[in-house]
C-alpha cells in the first residue's frame, strides 16, 4: 500500500464528490440522480434529493426520493 | 427467564428466530413462495421447514430451504 | 483522505449515520426485482437484512400484498429510502 502521491486511490475520488450531485448507473436498466452525502467501504451510497429512472415495460419510470440508502452490490458506474 | 431480553427484536434475525415453531410465510426467487412450520435456521437464513405447502399446491412434510433463495420472510400475526 | 467535507450545502452523513437516523420512521425498502415494501423499519443489521412493520407490497406501483411483520434479507435490497414523497406515481 505505498502511497503514490500521484495515484487517486477510487474511494478518494468518490470522497471527493461528497456534496456534489452524481449519477449512478446499476446494473439492470436503473440510474439514479443525486447528491452524495457519504458512503462507506463497501460504496454503499447515502445520497439526498434523489431521481430514479427505471426502464419498465411500460417506458420509462420516474421517482423522486428524498434521501435514500444505497446498495453498492449492484453500482456499475458512477459518474 | 422468558422475558423482555428474548422477546425483543434488535436485529432482523431476532424476528426469524421469534417465529420458531410458528407458521411462515417464505418468498423466494422466481415467484416461489412457501408456507411451513419453522423448525431451524442459521444466519444465512437457511430453514428446514415442516408441513411445507408451495404455491403449487404442493405439500412436502419437510424441506430444507437454502438462504440465499430467500426475499421475504413473514410470521402469522402476533396478536399485541 | 480525512478531508471529507466539501462546499455545498449540509454535512456528510455515512450509510451508519442514515441507518441509525431512521429506525422506527416509515420507510420504502425497494429491492432488485423492482419490487416495493413500504412499512415502519423495526431494525437492520450489517448485510442490510430487514425487519419491518406494517409492510405493504408493491408491484408495478400496485399494492399486492399485506404483511405483520416481515424479514428481508439483505442481499436482495437496493435501497432504503425515507418514504416522504415518491412523485411522479399518478403521471
Amino acid at each position: 500500500m505505498a502511497n503514490n502521491p500521484s495515484q487517486l486511490l477510487p474511494s478518494e475520488l468518490i470522497d471527493r464528490c461528497i456534496g456534489s450531485k452524481i449519477w449512478v448507473i446499476m446494473k439492470g436498466d436503473k440510474e439514479l440522480v443525486g447528491t452524495l452525502r457519504g458512503f462507506d467501504v463497501y460504496v454503499n451510497m447515502v445520497l439526498e434529493d434523489v431521481t430514479e429512472y427505471e426502464i419498465t415495460s411500460e417506458g420509462r419510470r420516474i421517482t423522486k426520493l428524498d434521501q435514500i440508502l444505497l446498495n453498492g452490490n449492484n453500482i456499475a458506474i458512477i459518474n | 427467564m422468558a422475558t423482555e431480553e428474548e422477546s425483543a427484536v434488535k436485529e432482523p434475525l431476532d424476528l426469524i428466530r421469534l417465529s420458531l415453531d410458528e407458521r411462515i410465510y417464505v418468498k423466494l426467487r422466481s415467484d416461489r413462495e412457501l408456507r411451513g412450520k419453522l423448525h431451524a435456521y442459521d444466519q444465512h437464513l437457511n430453514m428446514i421447514l415442516g408441513d411445507v405447502e408451495e404455491t403449487t399446491k404442493r405439500t412436502v412434510p419437510f424441506l430444507f430451504v437454502r438462504g440465499d433463495g430467500v426475499i421475504l420472510v413473514s410470521p402469522p400475526l402476533r396478536t399485541a | 483522505m480525512s478531508g471529507t467535507e466539501k462546499g455545498g450545502s449540509g454535512t456528510t452523513k455515512t450509510p451508519a449515520d442514515f441507518l441509525k437516523s431512521i429506525r422506527g420512521r416509515p420507510v420504502v425498502v425497494k429491492l432488485n426485482s423492482g419490487v416495493d415494501y413500504r412499512g415502519i423499519l423495526a431494525c437492520l443489521d450489517g448485510y442490510m437484512n430487514i425487519a419491518m412493520e406494517q409492510t405493504e407490497e408493491y408491484v408495478n406501483g400496485q399494492l399486492k400484498n399485506k404483511y405483520g411483520d416481515a424479514f428481508i434479507r439483505g442481499n436482495n435490497v437496493l435501497y432504503i429510502s425515507t418514504s416522504k414523497r415518491t412523485l411522479a406515481e399518478g403521471a
